[in-house]
């Protein structure tokens, strides 16, 4: 199935891009991200909690990053699998600048929903997908005026202690999570692709 | 003397129990707390490499018994399942594992199976294992097949399982001669069944008796237990088969066996415990068996009336991922097609082609609905090419009821010829016609038209080859209570089985119906036995229960006039007793009671209560002669098989008048009339219950089922939230039935299947009649308004 659409977030692009390229925000603002870690070089784990309708389960997800072009656009692979089904995407993630001090993100993910979310949950996805990108986005928006406080949880060995790798989620009691449960479980498809959106902006940084 | 019970509108003796909630299916049974629940894990690729499962997680869960995967299995169990009906031309069967063996084909195959305490432990377990895909391109669809730019199997090239060609006469030169030539191409999209219950195994090891008995929601216990006996490495004598009631079959449960209903009984034996497993909805739709998906392409030459000169017909036929039920259904397309028609040349293909996709096994109709169509179609086509009503181009085509036995030359999906053995084409039409209302059809048409309203009418008609073989055997029992325990090895899925067999056996050993009791399925009552399917079990079944209780008759007869000292062919039966024919009712000595002749048929040394005191040494029997004779044995029963020549052919002819919504394009059935002939009816009431089940199933495929897979092998529409089935609102209000009776001369009943018939004209009548009220042509069925609608966007100028 194809995902495709566009936020604008009230924010230049500039610190649009840098707080997409911060985990810290990342993890705090996608709905159903518990955890996020590099794994290496073009590649990132993360573990999403989220439900399609009924289908609840936890996603262990990876992703891999190519075609970068700083600040306009990425292409990212997203695997993602849990009990309740798997997901493979390609996602083409663009930005842009509608109007000065805006920025506009446009994902085009062509995504292959398996297993029981993608027999009996597939006809909501498309439509969650979209709510829920627009949900994450305003959450960006929010947290780059009132950035969250979000420590590492822990730095593997070998990764220098400057660059922390892994991150958790912040208990959800801030004013940036989706407060609305019931969206919140049911962004399986919505949380993967915009994850893959926020992930090819952290790798987006270290290479820059 | 009593009423004769055949042919009788008698009530069935099961409803009472269904009605209550009394029915006792495969879940009902074990369902204490000793008893183990099985999960399984299913793939969510529709082809992939399985790179490694990791099971660590699941091992020290509590609650879990046993995790297994293809690695844990041994011996037969590693190998392939059957492929149950081997044909030569299928020279590229497939057949998945009981757990895949580092591939899958399909969504939903089976990868691993867990046993724990309960459904929600075994769930939990299944959802911590890790199996890592290497995910391959899916082939789904026909054209994708066709076209094998990949592969499903790697080692069948084309993903050809099958080709087939059957010809009698020269089609193709019979064509190009033909006055008149037409072509067509129609599709048929994929369907399931979806029997209420889904599949169910429970099974019990018993330790002291070395033994192995079954529970499974089935159509055939005998298969199930052959199957158990092999992969397990048992004696056919350790396994025992039930069947308890199963809450529909249609077809797909004829397939076996399952790969749960293998590693449920090798569970209980392998752990000590009873295990069971029963399938949810999504389940059913994802790891059990379709049917329908056929692409045809038609070909006729014909003259000016509107015979059929030439027909050659190919077509692909879409059997998913394997081929355990070998090429029945594309089999049954190629023969039965044909129809009430004579076709004069006649050339059949076709491919039967591999997929990512559930596989496919008969449902209800099996290939017919798919023939029907395509035969019906190209009828209509013929009428419409040459101006004609389409009854008149299908009456100069009909077998005339002289003809009979009508041998096609072709070879039907039993081995045997395709020999039609009854009927009465001509004379059915003419009843087809009055009660639709054909003639009057075209004034009610511009009735409604004046009006704005669309309305349009259809006509399908079709033969049914039903009662197929190897045969069917029966167990007639008097008890010496006088009570009649029948029992038949096929099994039953709501039929009504156990209404009708006590019917033929009240009729012919002269007992009261609610004194005869009938088992069916059960393998220690009949171990010889095939199954339910191809609409035989009336005509198998039925003529072995009546041979059956012919056996017990003579028996009772030869007993009673021993003891009354009468000949035999003065004696009948009359509710129960044995008496005189003409003698007073009241009259000493000239009667006795069935159950008396059964104590007396069993002579004995031990006398246990009253009436067996009758049966001791000192009682009865000549001195002079054994106590049994040499040619008998004791006890009052009766066995008998029956085993025909060929099938014998059913036929009916279906009309119905449908009103399409000029601007939504929603589709209502106005009237839908059958007229069917199943040869002598043993109760109508039954065969217009399958009949009105079969429309309303063949409803469901018209106009509203469909498998939605889509390109990468994933079923969007697996649970009844999107599948969509016929509620009773998109069933007819009423359906009006016309039986008409033409006995089969194969059997000794004169009867002939009816089971499957009310679903197999559906895609082709509604087809004719949308057509009919739009002036479009219906090329692919089902049809739902939306599609309609596009039909008529495209059709308008723009």
């Amino acid at each position: 199935m194809r995902i495709a659409g566009s936020n604008v977030i009230d924010q230049p692009v500039d610190k649009v891009w840098d707080a997409l390229l911060d985990p810290r925000v990342l993890v705090a603002t996608i709905p159903g991200c518990e955890r996020l870690e590099s794994t290496g070089e073009n590649t990132y784990a993360m573990t999403v909690t989220a439900g399609v309708a009924a289908i609840k389960g936890t996603y262990s997800g990876s992703c891999s990053l190519s075609d970068l072009e700083d600040r306009e656009s990425l292409v990212m692979k997203l695997q993602g699998a849990g009990a309740p089904g798997t997901v493979d995407a390609t996602v083409n993630v663009r930005f842009s600048e509608p109007a000065p001090g805006q920025t506009e993100i446009s994902y085009d993910a062509d995504a292959v929903v398996g297993g029981m979310v993608g027999g009996v949950g597939q006809r909501m996805l498309s439509s969650v997908s979209k709510r829920m990108a627009g949900e994450f986005f305003a959450n960006v928006g929010n947290a780059i005026s009132q950035p969250p406080l979000v420590e590492p949880a822990e730095t593997p060995a070998g990764v220098a202690s400057a660059q922390p790798a892994v991150f958790t989620a912040p208990a959800k009691t801030g004013g940036i999570s989706s407060r609305d449960d019931f969206i919140k479980g049911i962004a399986v498809g919505a949380g993967l692709v915009v994850l893959g959106v926020v992930v090819g902006g952290i790798f987006g940084r270290r290479r820059g | 003397m009593t009423t004769k019970l055949m042919g009788q509108k008698v009530q069935r003796v099961e409803d009472q129990r269904f009605l209550r909630g009394q029915g006792r299916y495969a879940d009902d049974v074990a369902v204490g707390s000793d008893t183990l629940h099985a999960a399984v894990l299913r793939s969510p690729h529709a082809h992939a490499r399985i790179v490694d499962i990791d099971v660590s997680e699941v091992l020290d869960l509590e609650g879990v018994h046993a995790v297994w995967t293809y690695d844990d299995l041994t011996g037969p169990m590693a190998e392939p399942l059957p492929l149950l009906i081997p044909h030569p031309a299928l020279t590229r069967g497939r057949t998945q594992y009981a757990l895949a063996d580092g591939e899958v084909n399909y969504m939903g195959e089976a990868v691993a199976f867990v046993v724990a305490d309960d459904r929600y432990v075994a769930e939990d377990a299944v959802g911590r294992i890790r199996v890592d895909y290497e995910v391959l391109p899916a082939v789904v669809g026909l054209p994708a097949a066709r076209a094998a730019e990949h592969l499903v199997h790697e080692d069948v090239p084309g993903n050809l399982g099958a080709r087939l060609e059957q010809e009698v006469g020269d089609a193709r030169a019979a064509i190009e001669e033909a006055p008149h030539r037409l072509e067509l191409d129609l599709t048929v999209e994929r369907s399931s069944c979806q029997p209420l219950e889904g599949r169910g195994t429970v099974a019990r090891w018993d330790p002291d008796l070395n033994r192995l008995q079954a529970w499974t929601s089935t159509q055939s216990s005998t298969g199930v237990r052959a199957a158990l006996a092999v992969k397990l490495g048992l004696d056919l004598g350790q396994v025992d088969v039930i069947t308890p009631d199963v809450g529909g079959g249609f077809g797909v449960k004829i397939n076996h066996p399952w790969p749960e209903e293998l590693l449920v009984p090798l569970a209980a034996k392998a752990l000590g415990r009873t295990v069971k497993f029963t399938e949810d909805r999504r389940e059913h739709f994802i790891s059990t068996a379709h049917e329908r998906g056929q692409q045809h392409h038609i070909e006729v030459g014909f003259d000016d009336d509107g015979r059929l000169l030439g027909l050659d017909v190919e077509f692909w036929h879409d059997h998913g991922a394997y081929t355990p039920y070998g090429l029945i259904v594309p089999i049954i397309t190629s023969t039965q097609l044909l129809g009430p028609y004579k076709p004069h040349n006649y050339r059949v293909v076709f491919e039967s082609l591999y997929t990512n996709t559930v596989m496919v096994t008969p449902y209800r109709g099996a290939g017919r609905p798919q023939g029907c169509y395509a035969m019906e179609r190209t009828m209509d086509a013929i009428a419409g090419y040459l101006g004609k009503d389409r009854t008149e181009v299908r009456a100069v085509n009909f077998i005339q009821p002289e003809e009979f036995p009508y041998d096609h030359g072709l070879v039907f999906q039993d081995g045997r010829e395709l020999e039609y053995d009854s009927g009465d084409y001509p004379a059915m039409l003419e009843k087809i016609k009055a009660l639709v209302g054909w003639e009057e059809f075209p004034a009610f048409k511009a009735e409604m038209a004046a009006l704005g309203r669309n309305v349009g009418i259809g006509l399908a008609c079709y033969v049914e080859g039903t009662g197929v073989g190897p045969y069917e055997g029966a167990h007639v029992h008097i008890e010496t209570s006088g009570k009649v325990k029948v029992a038949t090895g096929l099994t039953t899925q709501g039929q009504g089985h156990a209404t009708v067999f006590a019917q033929l056996v009240a009729d012919e050993l002269g007992v009261k119906f609610e004194d005869v009791e009938v088992v069916t399925g059960d393998t220690r009552r009949m171990p010889y036995a095939v199954g339910t399917f191809a609409s035989r079990a009336a005509v198998m079944s039925g003529s072995a229960v009546h041979l059956a209780a012919q056996r017990a008759r003579e028996k009772v007869l030869k007993i009673a006039a021993d003891a009354l000292e009468v000949d035999e062919l003065d004696l009948q039966i009359v509710d129960g007793v044995v008496s005189v024919k003409g003698a007073p009712p009241d009259s000493v000595g000239a009667s006795i009671d069935l159950g008396t002749v059964s104590v007396l048929s069993n002579p004995l040394r031990y006398a246990f209560d009253e009436a067996s005191k009758a049966a001791t040494q000192f009682s009865v029997g000549d001195p002079g002669k054994p106590p049994v004779a040499e040619d008998d044995e004791p006890g009052l029963e009766g066995k008998d098989f029956y085993s025909p020549e060929r099938a014998t052919f059913a036929s009916g002819m279906h009309a119905v008048i449908v009103e399409t919504d000029p601007d939504t394009a929603e589709i209502k059935i106005l009237k839908y009339a059958v007229v069917h002939d199943c040869g002598n009816l043993i109760n109508p009431m039954i065969v217009e219950g399958q009949i009105h089940g079969g429309v309303a199933q063949g409803v469901g495929g018209a106009l509203y089922e469909r498998m939605a897979y889509d390109e990468s092998g994933q079923l969007l529409n697996a649970s009844f939230m999107d599948f969509l089935m016929p509620y009773v609102t998109e069933v007819p209000d009423g359906i009006d039935i016309d039986h008409l009776e033409t006995p089969s001369p194969l059997n000794p009943l004169g009867i002939k299947g009816a089971g499957e018939a009310g679903v197999i004209p559906s895609a082709a009548v509604f087809a004719a009649a949308i057509e009919d009220a739009e002036g479009i042509p219906v090329t692919a069925m089902p049809i739902s308004p939306s599609e309609l609608f596009a039909l008529r966007q495209s059709k308008e100028p723009s």
